[in-house]
C-alpha cells in the first residue's frame, strides 16, 4: 500500500511518499515521480513517511532519477525515514542521487 | 528482448571462434543463478530487499527456465532469505547456461558446431549467427560505465551480474576498466541480487583457496 500526494514549495513540486515501496507499489511511485518530473524542473520524493523500501521501489526512484537526468531537472529525496535510510546506505544510492536531511525548499 | 540468463551467457561467447570462455566455471555459476533472479524481478515475479526474496506473483512467465526456477521457489515458502536463495538455486541449477545457449540458438543469435579435437574429443563452438545482439549488449554495458549518466534498470543489472565472474573484461580494456573501478563499483553495489552473488563467489573462491592450501 502506497499513498501519494503532490504539493509545490517554493518552486520545487514535492512528492510526498507514504506506506510501502515494494514490487507490488513500484509502478505506481515511479509513474507519480515521472509524472511531477513532466510538469516541473524541480521534483524532491519525501520519503519521510515511506515504512519499507524493496528493491523495486529503489528502482523506481532511480529510474524517475534517470528521467530527471534526461530532461536536465533537478531531483532529489529528502527525509529519509530510519528503514529507509538503512537501506539507501547499504545500496550506495548517495553516489547516484541527491539526498538531503530536509526538503530543499 | 533477450532475457538477463541470455544476455550474461551471450557475453560469454568468444566473438571470433565462438568458443564459450571458462562459463562452466562455479563463479560464472553463481552469476547465472543472479541472472534468472533478475529476470524474475524483472518479470515482477519476485521483490528483494536488504535480505529476504517476497513473492508477486507466482504465475509462470512463459519461460521455461524462469517458471522452473519460480515453480521450486513457490514450494519452499520455509527460504526466505536471498543467500538461501541464491545458495538453493546454484545447487539445484541443472544446466542454465545450456538452456540459454538452446535458446539463442533458437533466436538465431548463435549457431551449433561441434567438431573434433585430436580426432577423439568433441570440441563445441557457438558462431555467431547475428552478430548484433551480442554488440548491442557490449554497448549498453560499456556507456553504463564509461558515462556518468544513471543507467536503465537492466544496464545496472548486466553490469552488476557481468562484474563478479569476470565478463567485463570482454567488453572494455583493463585500462579503461581501471580508471572507471568506482563506478563498476558504485553500479554492482546498487542491487541486493548482486551484492549477494558478489559475496557468494568471494566466500567460493576462498573456500577454494583454502582447501587448495590443504592439498600443498
Amino acid at each position: 500500500m502506497i499513498q501519494l500526494t503532490q504539493e509545490t514549495r517554493s518552486g520545487w513540486c514535492v512528492v510526498n511518499v507514504r506506506g510501502r515501496a515494494d514490487g507490488e507499489t513500484a509502478d505506481e511511485l515511479e509513474s507519480a515521480l515521472r509524472a511531477a518530473l513532466e510538469q516541473h524542473s524541480k521534483v524532491a520524493a519525501d520519503l519521510g513517511a515511506l515504512d519499507y523500501i524493496s528493491s523495486a521501489g529503489l528502482r523506481a526512484v532511480l529510474q524517475a532519477a534517470r528521467a530527471a537526468e534526461g530532461k536536465n531537472a533537478e531531483f532529489a529525496v529528502c527525509a529519509l525515514s530510519a528503514p529507509v535510510k538503512k537501506v539507501f546506505d547499504m545500496s550506495g544510492m548517495r553516489h547516484v542521487l541527491r539526498i538531503h536531511g530536509e526538503l530543499p525548499c | 528482448m533477450l532475457t538477463m540468463l541470455e544476455e550474461v551467457v551471450l557475453l560469454a561467447v568468444d566473438e571470433k571462434n565462438g568458443e564459450l570462455r571458462s562459463t562452466r566455471e562455479f563463479g560464472t555459476a553463481y552469476a547465472l543463478v543472479g541472472a534468472v533472479f533478475f529476470d524474475l524481478a524483472l518479470a515482477r515475479k519476485i521483490d528483494t530487499d536488504l535480505e529476504t526474496v517476497h513473492f508477486i506473483d507466482t504465475t509462470p512467465t512463459g519461460n521455461a527456465t524462469l517458471d522452473r526456477v519460480l515453480a521450486a521457489m513457490t514450494v519452499r515458502r520455509d527460504l526466505t532469505t536471498v543467500r538461501g536463495w541464491i545458495e538453493e538455486i546454484f545447487l539445484r541449477r541443472q544446466d542454465l547456461e545450456g538452456e540459454a545457449l538452446a535458446s539463442l540458438i533458437e533466436r538465431g543469435v548463435l549457431r551449433h558446431e561441434v567438431s573434433k579435437r585430436l580426432w577423439i574429443i568433441d570440441v563445441e563452438r557457438f558462431p555467431m549467427a547475428d552478430k548484433r545482439p551480442q554488440q548491442h549488449v557490449k554497448l549498453r554495458l560499456a556507456q553504463a560505465i564509461l558515462t556518468d549518466q544513471i543507467p536503465d534498470t537492466r544496464d545496472i543489472m548486466l553490469v552488476s551480474i557481468a562484474e563478479p565472474c569476470g565478463l567485463l573484461g570482454y567488453v572494455l580494456s583493463s585500462a579503461e576498466l581501471a580508471n572507471r573501478r568506482q563506478r563498476v563499483e558504485m553500479l554492482s553495489n546498487l542491487e541486493t541480487i548482486s551484492r549477494t552473488v558478489a559475496a557468494a563467489i568471494l566466500n567460493l573462491d576462498a573456500s577454494l583457496r583454502q582447501t587448495m592450501t590443504k592439498v600443498v
